[in-house]
């Protein structure tokens, strides 16, 4: 998640794939096709589509894929956004229950829990990475080509700027940030 | 006859079903989904996109899946 947070200069999006018997003990997060801007994130609808039906084709039910929705935000907040709220409202609503989770990319989180039962309700979750859980290691090449799949930037509103990563560089004063995609493409010197 | 059904709604649906012959994609959707609005789905038979009066056929695979998804 973090990986794909600060691969790029724009918000990025996917869902959740929570363990069989724990289902907010997210063991995979999944891109699939979005448009992205530094400050928004739109999944195609076609893509969602067929991201459904591949998990399910790998035996998967519907509240192991389909109920926590991660994206990311720019800057320190990871407050929802009032568009935020609106989807979450919309797409998620029907469901038994669903998370909402963002990422900042200061490092802040935000989780919240809904479900629909009786009156309905919400509540706030911790977000953190649980070390406990097994990891085959990092694949930093998928994580690259997945997300070169997926995500589509938006020419017109992409700032020069990251707002993830930065360092000096290296031609004089100036501090213009630099994304990984970019540094990955500097020549050697 | 049988046709597999996929949405998210509810406790999530992916699961054999039992249709009668001659049933819609509108059909299936007002009496899967009451009360949703079908621009709030992207409607596919067989992962396809599908018209409200295309007829479903014994084995078919119908999802309702939400659209979009926006953050910002």
């Amino acid at each position: 998640m973090l990986f794909l947070r600060d691969l790029g200069e724009t918000e990025v999006g996917g869902f959740g794939i929570s363990a069989a018997d724990d289902l907010l003990l997210i063991e995979d997060f999944v891109l699939v096709r979005q448009h992205c801007s530094v400050i928004t994130v739109a999944f195609e609808d076609e893509s969602v589509a067929e991201f459904f039906d591949r998990q399910i084709d790998r035996g998967l039910r519907p509240e192991q894929f389909g109920r926590i929705w991660i994206h990311t935000h720019p800057g320190e907040s990871a407050q929802p956004s009032s568009v935020d709220e609106e989807t979450f409202s919309r797409v998620f609503g029907r469901s038994d229950w669903a998370v909402m989770a963002i990422v900042a990319c200061g490092g802040d989180t935000f989780a919240r829990l809904q479900f629909p039962a009786g009156p309905g309700g919400s509540l706030s979750l911790p977000f953190a990475v649980d070390y406990r859980q097994p990891f085959t290691g990092s694949d930093h090449e998928a994580w690259t080509n997945e997300y070169l799949a997926a995500v589509q930037p938006e020419p017109d509103l992409i700032f020069s700027e990251s707002s993830c990563l930065s360092m000096l560089s290296h031609a004089g004063d100036s501090s213009r940030t630099y994304s990984p995609l970019e540094l990955a493409a500097w020549p050697e010197w | 006859m049988q046709i597999l059904y996929i949405n998210n709604d509810g406790s999530g649906f992916a699961d054999h079903i039992h249709v009668d012959d001659g049933t819609t994609v509108a059909k299936l959707f007002t009496q899967r989904v009451p009360h949703g609005r079908t621009c709030d789905y992207l409607i596919r038979v067989n992962r396809q996109p599908a018209t409200s009066d295309q007829v479903l056929q014994s084995g078919d695979r119908v999802s309702f899946t939400p659209t979009k998804i926006e953050g910002a």
